[in-house]
This record gives structure tokens, C-alpha cells and sequence, in this order.
């Protein structure tokens, strides 16, 4: 039937007017867009259905559109192979004959409350009216939300790579105020004060931390793209993995900014603390 | 001076940025230590979990989540045809359904109840008090060709049948803690099934023992109970399915591979892993995400550690171009001055990546403590789990790093014009 049905040019008229007929009456599907480019499905074409494994009670259904499945962080490792239909042409596919309560029945019923309604209250309404139907809010409280951990994992990393970036930055800056100790010797001699050339090295070390802070968010903005495209075609996803927000960015530099003043202060301390003598090595 | 004594009292001379040096390879190693540790840590604790259980076999009716699973159809006599083959040697049928739990006046809480056939190896260890007597149902499938035997045996079937309706159950630590119970304290159950309205009449049920449950959840209560107890806190009167079979294979057969596919071929219809196969699909599905942070955050840290010892390093070097070219100029050889670098790379980088292993313990102990907050995660699962190889291939990467770091400056310094370095040194 099928192969009449995409090959009306070898039919006769009254085949072409049963493909015509069944197509019509075929009920519409989505396919997902992974499970139309595995099972090379285009839309217009009729696929048969069965929910037993053993193909028994199938029946044809009309590819109506191919649509990109919703994200779902939770199962992005999963294969959406995935097709929607019609309620009642589900109920009529997968129903078991011998149960007349199998047409009445559905898996979950998602409710959208009005504003202002509380939803752990609705629930405990819900389930003192139907004992047996179990409620439960799609919004996760921060106690039961696994991106809520993997988010304060993240910070964690990001708080050790900055602590070893600091101590980098620590170890330039010690090396770099070094170099200058002769320089720093003279500008004490002819009378800039301490103060001054304090000020200096911690606009300078603002400087360098800011100039370093923006040069590492404008890496990761222009990194962001492949990042994603990487992983989502890894995974077979429209997921979006790498995001850089500008509170993110302004986070970034908040962060940086005091640091770089701090290393810079600390390195130069050790110089500047000391009397002019000493500097000349005398 | 051999070139590692020349390295040495350059670091000593410079012992502030030496050390700075050697503050930031540790937490960078750290890191790269733990990620490591990530990087097959939850696999390892997950297949550890799976094999400490003592089977080897998984049988369950579908695909899923556990709390979706489907009831085996006639599980009863696949357990029998299960039992009389070779390659086995031990099986439980195992049942789960959703209860509740209450204890005098006290707030009653939610439990995953679980039935099973038997009770000497199991997804629990006994903390206190005893396991579950070993079920009258599975005694009674091993009858004595002696009658005298099978009468003595019989009358014991009973006595255990008796015990049984007793419904002895173990709990959890943490129900232990929620109602105050010890072994001997009782409990009353009601059967609380999913999807269907029911008003079961509570059960009162005997502690036996606290157990630390292998698959719950830190915040989950669970209570296990023998099947005949199962049963009777769920009114059925008749047998049910089980929700899963887990089978002890024989190893001189073949092992848990052999006795999978062949349970799978009495039951096509039926879902049959052996701990292989789930650890693998493990790896496929649940584990991705973190074997991918581990792999980037890995080749970062490495990527940092190559650029601070090599700036640092460079930095250094153009400091003490005047003192190379003097060395040079005193007779010492390229490759002598090529060799205190690269033992002035590997001082650096060795201290830091030796200093790396605690603090990386350290740190693992903390990441692992932010990451098992996650819900629903077995309490003895971890994330970071050191293995031998964790340790090699970190030694390997920082030998990497210590010769790639101090390449430039080797170049560097071995192209080195003495004359007018020396030269440039007095003018300047």
C-alpha cells in the first residue's frame, strides 16, 4: 500500500483513489527532527505505528511536520527519537482491548493555575479529593534541584582557579617589581613618596587585572559559539551549554579587579618597605 | 656544580617567586588531580556499588526508570527455570512499591518498601541487630529425599512461614533516627500503590535490624521485609510479579556475560543486564556530562600550569640573561645551561605537583561533599575515587608540562651571543 502510494504514476485510477482516501483518513504525527533524519522521513509521508513490540495492532499515520524537540538538561545525553500525536489517536494505539479503562486512563495531566494559587496547596486539595493521584510542582525548590549543586560545584572550581591564577599573578607581579627595584630606588631618591609609588602599582596592578578580566571574557564570548556547536552536535542537541551573560562578565572583572590590586600591593611591599640604601644594594 | 646544584641555588636565591611558583602548580595540580579522580570516579563507584551487592544479573520487564519499572509476567516460574540453570547459582526476586510509615503520634513518612526472597546477601549491610530470616518460600523449594528430613524440614517451613507473618522488616538509618526505633520496636505500614486509589489496612511490623541500604537515597526512607511480609502489607492473595531478578552467576560458567544471554534467550521479552552492561550503559548515559568537565577542565589545568611555569620561567631568564652569558663565558657548556633549566622546570613543577596529591585529596573530599547533595543519589556513591592510574597519569602530564615549559627558555638561552650579551649588560 505504501509503495502505491508513493508511486501514483504507476497505479491505476482507482488505486490513486484509495491512497487518496487512506491518506486523508491517515491521523497526523511530529516526528522529532533526530527520528526523521535516522528513519529518513520528509513531512507528507505515511509511517505505521505499533505500541507492541511484535508490530501487532498497528496503524498509519501521516507525517504532518518535524519538530525540534524541547532541550531537557536532565537527558541530554538521550536519544530524542521521539514522535507527538493527537490524544485520542495515542489512546486508540496503545489502549489494551481487554481494558475498557485503558481509553479513559492518561499517564499525567499537566494543570496551569491561575495566578495567585499556591501550588503545594492545590496539590494537598488534589489529594484529599483523589487518593491515589500523586501532585507534584514543576518548579524545583533549591533543595531539589541537581543544577542547583552543579552550579555550587562550579563555583567551587572556580574559586581553586582562582586562587592558583592569584598566586601566578602574585609570582609575575614579585619578579616584575624586581626589575624595577633600581627604578623604584631613584624615584624614592629624588622624593616621590611611598604613598605615591604605591598608588601607582595598584592603578597599574587595576590595569593589568581589568585589561586580563576583559581579555578572558572576550575569549570566552568568542569561544562560546564553537563550545556549543561542539557539544551540541556531540549530543545531537539544540541545548545551549556555554551562555556568557553580562553578569557573568561584570562578575568576572569584580573579581579580577580587587585581586590584581592586592598582587600588585603585596609585590611591591617588599620593595618599598625597605630604605633607600638597601634598594642600591648598599 | 652539576647543573641540578646550579638549579638549586637559583631557587633558593629566588625563594619568594620559587615558592609563589610552586603555591600556584600546587592548586593548579590540584585541580588536575581531582579532575582525574572525576574523570572515572562516579563509574568506579557506581560498578564497586553494583558488585558489592553480590549479584551479577539484572531481569526487569523494561527499560526505565526504577520507580517506572513494570512487573516481570510469571516471574515465579522464570525464577525456577533461572535456578535450574548451570551457569547460576543464587537468585532473589525483589519487589518495590511506595508506603507509609507511622509511629504513634509521630508524623508519618513516605517510604520505598522493599519485598525479597532472600535475605544473606543483599543491597544492605546489617548495622545493628539481624538480617531478615531467610524466607519461608524459598525453603520450600528445596525439598529432602529423606521423610523423616522433609518432616523435620516442613515443620521449620512453618515456624519460618509463622515468622514471616510476623512481618520482620530492617530499616534504614535514617527512618532509625526519624521514629527513634531500635531492633524490637514495631512499626505500622500501610501499602501506598502508585496510580490507584486504595485505603490498605496498616500492617504492624517488627524492627530487626538497621541496615545502610546500597541504592537509597541520602534523604530517601526505606524498609525491606521478606515477600510473604511484602505481601501481606500489600493484601494480595495471590503471588505477584516481581519488579526485578537478580541472579549470582558461576563464574567456572562463564561468569555474569554468560548467565545474561542465556536468561535472555528463555525470555526475549525481557530486559537482562549483566553489572557489565549496566556500568556500561552507565558510562553512555548518566556519566557523560561529568567525564566531559573532567577531559576540558583537565586540559586547562594543564594548559595553565605549561603557561605559568613557562612565563615564569622566561620571565626569569630574561632577568639573568648578564649571569648565563658569564657562566657561558666561564666555560660552561650549552647543554649544562640547557640542563640547570630544565632542573630549575622540573624543581618547580615536582614540589607543586607533589604538593598537589594532599591538597587535591583535600579538595576531592569537598567537591564530593557539594556533589552528593545532589537528590536521589545512593548515599554510597562517590564522585571521586582515587585509582592507581589517576596517580601515573598525573606524574605523566607534569613531566610533560616541566619539558615543555622550559623549551623556550632553553632556546633561549642556548642561541645566547655571549660577547654582546656581557656587553649589554655592563653599558646597561
Amino acid at each position: 500500500m505504501q509503495w502505491a502510494c508513493h508511486n501514483p504514476s504507476m497505479v491505476m485510477f482507482v488505486a490513486a483513489m484509495a491512497c487518496a482516501i487512506a491518506l486523508d483518513a491517515a491521523p497526523d504525527v511530529l516526528v522529532s527532527r533526530q527520528l526523521a533524519a535516522r528513519a529518513h522521513l520528509t513531512v507528507g509521508e505515511t509511517v505505521t505505528l505499533a505500541a507492541d513490540a511484535d508490530g501487532a495492532r498497528a496503524r498509519t499515520f501521516r507525517v504532518a511536520g518535524i519538530y525540534e524537540p524541547t532541550p531537557d538538561p536532565m537527558r541530554f545525553t538521550a536519544q530524542r527519537i521521539e514522535g507527538r500525536m493527537h490524544l485520542p489517536d495515542l489512546i486508540a494505539l496503545t489502549a489494551d482491548p481487554h481494558d475498557p479503562a485503558s481509553t479513559e486512563s492518561v499517564n499525567t495531566i499537566n494543570v496551569a493555575l491561575a495566578p495567585g494559587i499556591d501550588a503545594r496547596r492545590f496539590i494537598a486539595d488534589l489529594a484529599s479529593q483523589a487518593p491515589g493521584v500523586a501532585g507534584a510542582p514543576t518548579a524545583r525548590s533549591r533543595g531539589d534541584d541537581p543544577f542547583a549543586v552543579l552550579d555550587r560545584f562550579h563555583l567551587a572550581i572556580s574559586a581553586v582557579t582562582v586562587v592558583g591564577s592569584t598566586a601566578f599573578l602574585l609570582a609575575l607581579m614579585v619578579i616584575r617589581a624586581e626589575e624595577r627595584r633600581d627604578t623604584i630606588a631613584i624615584l624614592r631618591m629624588v622624593g616621590i613618596s611611598r604613598r605615591s609609588l604605591l598608588t601607582s602599582v595598584a592603578v597599574e596592578g587595576l590595569v593589568i587585572a581589568i585589561a586580563g578580566a576583559i581579555f578572558g571574557v572576550a575569549l570566552a564570548f568568542a569561544t562560546e559559539g564553537l563550545v556549543n556547536r561542539i557539544f551540541q552536535t556531540r549530543y545531537d542537541t539544540a541545548l545551549v551549554f556555554v551562555r556568557v551573560t553580562p553578569a557573568l562578565a561584570w562578575r568576572a572583572v569584580a573579581v579580577a579587579a580587587p585581586l590584581g590590586i592586592a598582587a600588585g600591593l603585596a609585590a611591591s611591599w617588599t620593595l618599598l618597605r625597605r630604605n633607600i640604601l638597601s634598594l642600591f644594594r648598599r | 656544580m652539576t647543573s641540578l646544584g646550579l638549579a638549586w641555588r637559583t631557587a633558593w636565591r629566588y625563594r619568594a617567586r620559587t615558592l609563589l611558583a610552586v603555591a600556584g602548580v600546587a592548586i593548579i595540580g590540584a585541580l588536575l588531580f581531582d579532575m582525574l579522580l572525576l574523570s572515572r570516579g562516579l563509574l568506579a563507584s557506581f560498578a564497586d556499588l553494583l558488585d558489592s551487592e553480590g549479584f551479577d544479573v539484572r531481569v526487569i520487564a523494561s527499560e526505565g526508570l526504577p520507580a517506572m519499572r513494570v512487573p516481570i509476567p510469571g516471574s515465579a516460574d522464570l525464577a525456577d527455570r533461572i535456578r535450574g540453570m548451570s551457569s547460576v547459582r543464587d537468585l532473589a526476586l525483589i519487589r518495590m512499591e511506595r508506603a507509609r510509615v507511622r509511629r504513634g503520634t509521630d508524623r508519618p513518612r513516605v517510604v520505598t518498601l522493599v519485598g525479597r526472597t532472600q535475605s544473606d546477601i543483599g543491597p544492605w549491610t546489617v548495622v545493628k541487630g539481624t538480617n531478615l530470616p531467610v524466607s519461608a518460600r524459598l525453603k520450600a523449594r528445596a525439598p529432602s529425599p529423606d521423610p523423616s528430613a522433609e518432616r523435620g524440614a516442613s515443620a521449620e517451613r512453618e515456624a519460618s512461614a509463622e515468622r514471616d507473618r510476623d512481618c520482620p522488616v530492617v530499616i534504614g538509618r535514617n527512618l532509625a533516627t526519624a521514629f527513634a526505633l531500635e531492633p524490637g520496636s514495631s512499626l505500622e505500614i500501610t501499602a501506598t500503590p502508585a496510580g490507584v486509589a486504595s485505603a490498605l489496612p496498616s500492617v504492624v511490623c517488627r524492627v530487626v535490624g538497621l541496615v545502610d541500604f546500597s541504592f537509597a537515597g541520602v534523604d530517601e526512607y526505606a524498609v525491606a521485609t521478606t515477600m510473604d511480609a511484602f505481601e501481606a502489607i500489600a493484601a494480595e492473595p495471590n503471588h505477584g510479579d516481581a519488579d526485578l531478578i537478580l541472579v549470582t552467576s558461576r563464574a567456572e560458567s562463564g561468569g555474569g556475560a554468560a548467565a545474561a544471554r542465556a536468561i535472555a534467550e528463555l525470555r526475549p521479552d525481557l530486559r537482562v543486564y549483566s553489572n557489565e552492561d549496566v556500568v556500561e550503559q552507565f558510562n553512555r548515559n548518566g556519566f557523560a556530562y561529568f567525564r566531559q568537565i573532567s577531559f576540558v577542565l583537565s586540559s586547562l589545568t594543564m594548559s595553565f600550569a605549561f603557561l605559568l611555569v613557562a612565563t615564569l620561567l622566561t620571565v626569569s631568564i630574561n632577568q639573568r640573561l648578564g649571569e648565563i652569558a658569564a657562566l657561558r663565558a666561564l666555560g660552561l657548556g650549552r647543554r649544562r645551561i640547557a640542563a640547570m633549566l630544565l632542573w630549575e622546570s622540573a624543581l618547580l613543577v615536582g614540589a607543586g605537583a607533589l604538593l598537589a596529591l594532599p591538597l587535591g585529596g583535600v579538595l576531592a573530599l569537598l567537591l564530593d561533599h557539594i556533589l552528593r547533595q545532589m537528590p536521589g543519589l545512593p548515599e554510597r556513591l562517590h564522585f571521586f575515587v582515587f585509582e592507581p592510574r589517576a596517580l601515573v597519569i598525573h606524574a605523566v602530564l607534569f613531566i610533560i608540562t616541566a619539558a615543555a615549559a622550559a623549551a623556550y627558555p632553553v632556546w633561549l638561552t642556548t642561541r645566547l651571543p655571549i660577547a654582546a650579551t656581557l656587553r649589554r649588560e655592563v653599558v646597561g
